[in-house]
């Protein structure tokens, strides 16, 4: 369903992603990892058409169920934004307006892609607050961002994204800024979405246990480049890139090295 | 397991209360009883909120305790002002978990990791580029780094650097607040590496914050759980993997996400949120989060009971009631 064919992105003329592929199936998961500035972020902001600061596609093409996005008019962007492709951030909080309550902005986004009255868009807000085991919805709504803790921020920035029930879920380090425990919570309600839904999911994290845990593909990146790709069996355990096996020994792990 | 000689600073009954709105108070710590040793590194782990920065900021007396004391080589640091109390911060330092966020953009680095000597006139200016160097090359970095600008370096160079401040007066503690978790795994690794090595060679007491168990049984000696202000477990780290037995703990390590785990199960996790630390039950903390809660737990606070040397457990479920 998303097919990215030997994309090259640049920004201001100078190329920070070169050569990436990337082939995704309905209701299959993909990880991107790979340290800072490696590019990933870069990547899933060009399926969207988000590029940053006059970023560019200079190379290759991007197909979504076999249409290409890039010559997408700003029209058609609106219509696929929010409802086929939804994007989940790094810390929801942050993409939400500090100063009005949860409900309104809810409401906002789910009548700006479908025509209801404010009452059912609040129902249907609530409806998906509950879905995501945010208990009291109507509470969340009434809420401001702020006075969320960061797991339910999160939740919250999922529950929207997932309103239309996209075809296509890209999160950019969802779990990054939680605690281990919420982590655990958010991943496993994740791959529940893509068990009911169907839906495919691209999750680019730093947390290699993360990206091996939920993703049925793994793409290492590094310096704008995949150095590694294959499925998780092959990644974690018969990678021939030297770089992919010094970040799986760097990785923390229960009962695993000791340094002292 | 701890030689108690080796002991330099005890932490007894810190209760840190915080007052808040609606005449309530929030209790960030509750009744902290901890050691630190020469050469050992303690590891403070839990969630966010649960008091562990708190605790760590009155070692180095960014904020002192409610109620309780901390002995350092048996003199009360709560207590100590003035003069003395900052010719006591020589002896115990401090590392953030921002390394952009905790140095002045304007000095450069030669300044930065002079600095805390200048303070205490234990150099002269012409000494500085030798020192500079020096501390520069015990944490791998190149000697010309010493002219540069905190932005000009990446987040692993910087937090070095920030390791180079902590330890150019030779301090007998450094405190490190998430100290890696910023940085990518495999600079983490590198950091660790260096944090181990520079603590061999100066046999430097470490307290170390983290909510990674992975990462800190890799490098702890000792590792207290906290939970709610309350210290729920404290285990040496080698036997955390085999031995740990609070609920609490357990669900930590059965929410870390390995590369070795079996990937065919499902994540463990509690499913519910840490309860906000201004209306702690009754009773033990984790009553309502816990998967063994009886009637006892919702009515007497567990305390601290030793279950072999050097691990505690506080839990109703392990026999010892409390007393």
């Amino acid at each position: 369903m998303l097919e990215i064919k030997d994309v090259t992105i640049s920004y201001k003329e100078r190329p920070t992603v070169k050569d990436f592929s990337l082939s995704l199936k309905q209701g299959k998961i993909c990880s991107i990892v790979g340290e800072s500035g490696s590019g990933k972020t870069t990547v899933i902001r060009a399926v969207l058409g988000l590029l940053a600061g006059g970023g560019k596609v200079t190379k290759g093409d991007i197909l979504f169920e076999g249409k290409s996005l890039l010559s997408n008019t700003k029209e058609q962007w609106r219509k696929l934004r929010g409802t086929d492709i939804s994007m989940i951030f790094q810390d929801s909080g942050a993409m939400t307006n500090q100063t009005r309550i949860i409900g309104n902005q809810f409401v906002e986004y789910i009548r700006t892609h479908k025509n209801m009255t404010k009452k059912d868009a609040w129902d249907m807000g609530i409806q998906m607050l509950e879905r995501m085991r945010l208990p009291s919805g109507d509470n969340i709504m009434k809420s401001y961002p702020f006075q969320l803790s960061g797991g339910m921020r999160q939740r919250v920035g999922i529950a929207m994204a997932m309103t239309f029930q996209p075809k296509l879920l890209l999160a950019d380090e969802p779990t990054s800024a939680l605690d281990v425990t919420t982590q655990a919570q958010i991943v496993r309600q994740m791959m529940e979405l893509r068990d009911e839904y169907r839906t495919s999911i691209i999750v680019v994290t730093h947390n290699l246990g993360v990206a091996a845990y939920m993703a049925d593909a793994i793409i290492v990146m590094k310096n704008g480049k995949i150095v590694d790709a294959g499925d998780r069996e092959q990644i974690l355990n018969h990678s021939q890139s030297d770089y992919t096996r010094n970040l799986l020994d760097a990785v923390p792990s229960l009962g695993g090295v000791r340094y002292v | 397991m701890f030689d108690e000689k080796d002991m330099i600073l005890e932490a007894k009954h810190v209760t840190r209360r915080f007052p808040a709105s609606n005449n309530r108070t929030l209790v960030a710590c509750n009744d902290v009883n901890l050691k630190l040793y020469k050469g050992k590194t303690l590891g403070l782990v839990g969630e966010s909120g649960c008091g562990k920065s708190t605790f760590m900021r009155f070692l180095v007396s960014l904020d002192a305790p409610t109620e309780g004391e901390i002995f350092f080589h048996g003199k009360d640091i709560t207590k100590m002002k003035g003069e003395t109390l900052r010719q006591n911060r020589q002896k115990i330092q401090m590392v953030f978990q921002d390394p952009s966020g905790s140095f002045n953009p304007k000095m450069k680095i030669r300044d930065i990791i002079c600095e805390p000597l200048m303070n205490f006139g234990r150099i002269k200016k012409s000494e500085k580029d030798a020192v500079a160097k020096k501390y520069l090359e015990l944490v791998d970095l190149p000697a010309d780094f010493a002219n540069r600008y905190p932005h000009n370096m990446s987040g692993g160079q910087r937090q070095r650097i920030a390791i180079a401040r902590a330890i150019v007066l030779e301090p007998e503690i450094v405190v490190m607040d998430e100290a890696t978790c910023a940085l990518d795994v495999s600079v983490q690794k590198t950091i660790i590496k260096l944090v181990v090595k520079l603590q061999k060679e100066k046999n430097i007491a470490i307290g170390f914050i983290a909510h990674d168990l992975g990462l800190i049984q890799s490098f702890a000696h000792q590792i207290a759980v906290m939970y709610l202000g309350n210290i729920v477990e404290v285990i040496p780290a080698e036997d955390l993997n085999a031995r740990a037995m609070h609920p609490y703990t357990k669900a930590l390590m059965g929410a870390i996400f390995d590369i070795h785990m079996d990937f065919s199960k499902k994540i463990a996790s509690i499913e519910s949120e840490a309860p906000s630390p201004l209306d702690v039950p009754d009773g033990c903390p984790f009553q309502d989060r816990c998967g063994h809660c009886t009637e006892i737990c919702r009515q007497k606070r567990p305390l601290l009971a030793q279950m072999e040397p050097g691990h505690e457990v506080a839990c109703h479920i392990f026999g010892k009631k409390g007393d």
